[in-house]
């Protein structure tokens, strides 16, 4: 085993300098991927459950180990989804916060404890845990002609091992949507890129709004606007090449996607020029759009960002104020990708309470409380209880999509990731500087995968 | 109970009185010795614990990290220089390299003449321990604080908007645009650096100043009668008298320097060419996980800081003599 004396430290550093700098960042609601600078995990009691009191629905009885990478808000939403299920079947789940998600390999890689029901292994290892046993598939136990039919599409194609299922999707969100004020923007959406760029925005406003301060993760929101690029201009094949390391950075293909976001930073597109860019954090990004008269017409962003607008203008009302088209269509032959990211659960351990809390989460009434819980979509397309009504229009682009990609970024390895965020910022200051960014970008890809 | 409060209460009754107990222990196996030899072994049993805690946190923790730097990513595999050839050719490194340099160099530099100048001037006026206290209110801020506070400063708002940032605002009223001060590169260094100075200025002026007092003010009117002007005094009598105290602060001001990461990191996080060793060490840790190449720059540190330590106690042990 290698050394770790000193690793809690520095990440207790980091959490703590963090916490300071990008509180922020973290009440967005970002979770399928784990946070480099969290909190260690937490151990957890031993994962073998109880044994069954009795088979039968209604009352089961024992206990069961849950593992979550949720915490604040989140996680409130799925202890009150877990109330009536404890209060059904007498089940009682010991929910743990694991915020380092491999954690979960190690336990699997050390042969100790794993929970019972707990968040996907990472896709890397999903095909091997599969083929091992380590997860169990859904199909045996859950009813899947209901969840095939009520499920978003484009959900069912991840995590399929073998023609069987082994990720149940409870919740799900799209990214790439562009928000803009309804009362200044009254136009059509745009179908196409070109079209988007064509619309003539009010005098002394720019067509974007863009910020990619966020502390020592600055860039990160430029990476979903690079990634909706590239999987829209250069198709789902390309991008997931580019995940697994084996599109170059210098190809075509991605100096194409850089270049289209250059359109989007430049000093013509964009409110208040590169240097606004890279000081504006985030979350203040959009505040031109609702100011009077408007800095911008456009930011482009993930759902959670309306709650920043309503933090800086506490009166705007959804849909009737804020309201986003979905990201244009680049190549039409690329249509129906669409970045988004989705919350599955496994089955680690196939006990009788295991498989009661899987059919209970695959359930409208179970996924409901999630949406209830405000921010998020869920995977049964017919749950529709949003508190925001403009959550509406993101559940029709997630019915829409033919392909849910997943945040390319989050799926680097973590040199790449970080020099991914370095090049946005180093090609948003100086455009003229891509080349040489890009090779750069390849050496470190050379080298970090497969490390 | 809940088992984080059991160990929180044994952990400050218990090593106490472990400690304690040693004393006593030890004393009275010490009584058992011949009255010669128990004189000769009290300082060593003494002086044990201490060693044992400082070898089991400092020292082996230590050669630990140099172990560490030969390893590979995972501390797995033997991988000989590689982690310093990467630390002496990387561009990354080497900018962050060139950056603490500059750092060192003009840190320093501000901070030890600017603290000599003020404790010299305030020395002469009569609202000196006001001057003093406005030098020094910087100290007991925490350096993320700092940070955070000259975020602020140098914020930057687009041209035609209100500018939130002093500065902009200041240099707004006379009508230039504003200045992304983080973000330029001609301008982010030297902002950096300024907030360091901002933070440490205090610390040197206040132990200049401590010994300034200790200058026998029967010497400096000696000096003036014999006829020298003020900077005569300054420079011929003052500055060789200071000259210890201003070796022992210039090298802490300069292990500073070498150390400085939370300005950095929370400013710009190393963003637009102002990377630092120090911050390079985080990153290589906490954002790549690569513990052979953070290790490499913490033994470079190390190595970087030793020649100031050994000035230090080569200065500590002449002062002792001179006693």
């Amino acid at each position: 085993m290698p050394q770790f004396s000193f690793k809690p430290m520095t990440r207790a550093v980091a959490l703590g300098v963090s916490a300071v700098l990008v509180v922020a960042a973290c009440s967005g609601g970002t979770t399928s991927s784990a946070e480099p600078s969290q909190a260690a995990p937490t151990s957890t009691s031993p994962g073998a459950s109880a044994p069954a009191a009795s088979s039968s629905t209604g009352e089961i009885g024992g206990e069961l180990v849950v593992w979550t990478a949720w915490g604040g808000g989140e996680l409130t939403a799925f202890q009150n989804v877990l109330k009536p299920f404890e209060d059904e079947t007498g089940i009682d789940v010991r929910l743990t916060t694991v915020r380092d998600i491999t954690q979960l390999t190690i336990n699997v890689e050390a042969g100790t404890s794993l929970p019972d029901v707990a968040f996907p292994p990472p896709p890397d290892k999903l095909v091997e845990y599969a083929q091992s046993g380590v997860i169990k598939p859904l199909e045996g136990f859950l009813d899947m002609a209901a969840y095939t039919k009520d499920t978003y599409p484009a959900l069912l194609e991840i995590g399929v091992v073998d023609a069987q299922h082994y990720q149940l999707f409870v919740k799900t969100q799209v990214k790439g949507l562009f928000w803009y004020n309804a009362k200044v923007f009254t136009g059509p959406a745009p179908k196409t890129w070109d079209e988007l760029l064509s619309i003539s925005p009010p005098a002394g406003a720019k067509l974007f709004c863009v910020g990619l301060e966020s502390g020592a993760d600055s860039g990160w929101p430029a990476t979903d606007m690079i990634e909706n690029i590239v999987m829209r201009q250069a198709g789902a094949e390309v991008y997931a090449k580019w995940i697994d390391g084996t599109q170059k950075w210098s190809s075509p293909e991605i100096k194409a996607a850089f270049e289209t976001y250059g359109q989007m930073v430049s000093e013509a597109n964009v409110f208040g020029g590169p240097n606004t860019v890279l000081t504006t954090n985030f979350g203040r990004a959009g505040k031109p759009l609702f100011a009077d008269p408007p800095g911008c017409l456009f930011l482009e962003q993930a759902t959670f960002i309306t709650s920043f607008f309503v933090e800086d203008y506490p009166d705007l009302k959804s849909v009737d104020d804020i309201d986003f088209f979905a990201h244009p269509d680049i190549d039409p032959a690329h249509a129906g990708n669409v970045e988004g990211f989705a919350d599955s659960f496994v089955m680690y351990n196939d006990t009788p309470q295991a498989k009661a809390l899987m059919s209970y989460l695959a359930t409208a009434d179970a996924q409901s409380l999630f949406v209830a819980g405000g921010g998020t979509l869920a995977a049964n397309s017919t749950v529709q209880n949003f508190p925001d009504p403009v959550f509406k229009k993101a559940a029709d682009i997630a019915a829409g999509a033919k392909n849910l990609l997943v945040d390319a970024a989050d799926f680097f390895p973590a040199d790449m990731r970080t020099g991914f965020y370095k090049g946005i910022l180093d090609f948003t200051k100086d455009q003229s500087k891509l080349d040489s960014i890009l090779s750069n970008l390849d050496q470190v890809q050379a080298a970090s995968y497969g490390e | 109970m809940d088992p984080r409060i059991v160990t929180a209460v044994g952990a400050v009754v218990g090593i106490p009185l472990v400690l304690a107990g040693y004393i006593l222990l030890s004393e009275r196996l010490l009584e058992a010795l011949p009255a010669r030899l128990r004189s000769r072994m009290r300082p060593y049993v003494w002086v044990l614990p201490a060693v044992g805690f400082s070898t089991v946190f400092m020292v082996l923790p230590t050669l630990n990290t140099i172990v560490l730097s030969f390893m590979d990513k995972r501390s797995e595999n033997f991988v000989g220089l590689n982690n310093y050839v990467y630390f002496f050719t990387s561009p990354a490194t080497l900018g962050a390299l060139k950056n603490s340099l500059l750092w060192l160099v003009f840190f320093t530099g501000f901070v030890v003449i600017g603290g000599l100048v003020i404790a010299v001037l305030v020395d002469r006026v009569r609202y000196e321990s006001f001057a003093k206290a406005v030098v020094f209110l910087p100290i007991p801020i925490s350096a993320v604080a700092a940070s955070i506070i000259w975020r602020f400063m140098y914020d930057f708002q687009p041209p035609g908007e209100v500018q939130t940032g002093t500065l902009n605002a200041v240099i707004g009223t006379f009508g230039f645009d504003p200045v992304a001060w983080l973000v330029e590169s001609t301008t982010n260094n030297p902002a950096l650096i300024f907030v360091g100075i901002w933070t440490a200025t205090g610390f040197a002026m206040v132990i200049i100043s401590a010994s300034l007092k200790a200058v026998s003010s029967e010497l400096l009117e000696a000096a003036r009668l014999d006829g020298a002007n003020e900077l005569q005094v300054l420079r011929l009598v003052i500055t060789p008298l200071l000259l210890p105290t201003i070796t022992v602060v210039a090298t802490t001001v300069v292990i500073t320097a070498l150390k400085v990461f939370d300005i950095v990191y929370v400013l710009t996080a190393g963003a637009f060419d102002t990377d630092v060793i120090a911050s390079q060490m985080f990153s290589q840790l906490a954002g790549s996980g690569h513990f052979g190449r953070a290790a490499a720059v913490g033994v470079v540190l190390l190595l970087a800081v030793i020649p100031l330590l050994w000035i230090n106690v080569r200065r500590f042990r002449q002062q002792e003599e001179m006693r």
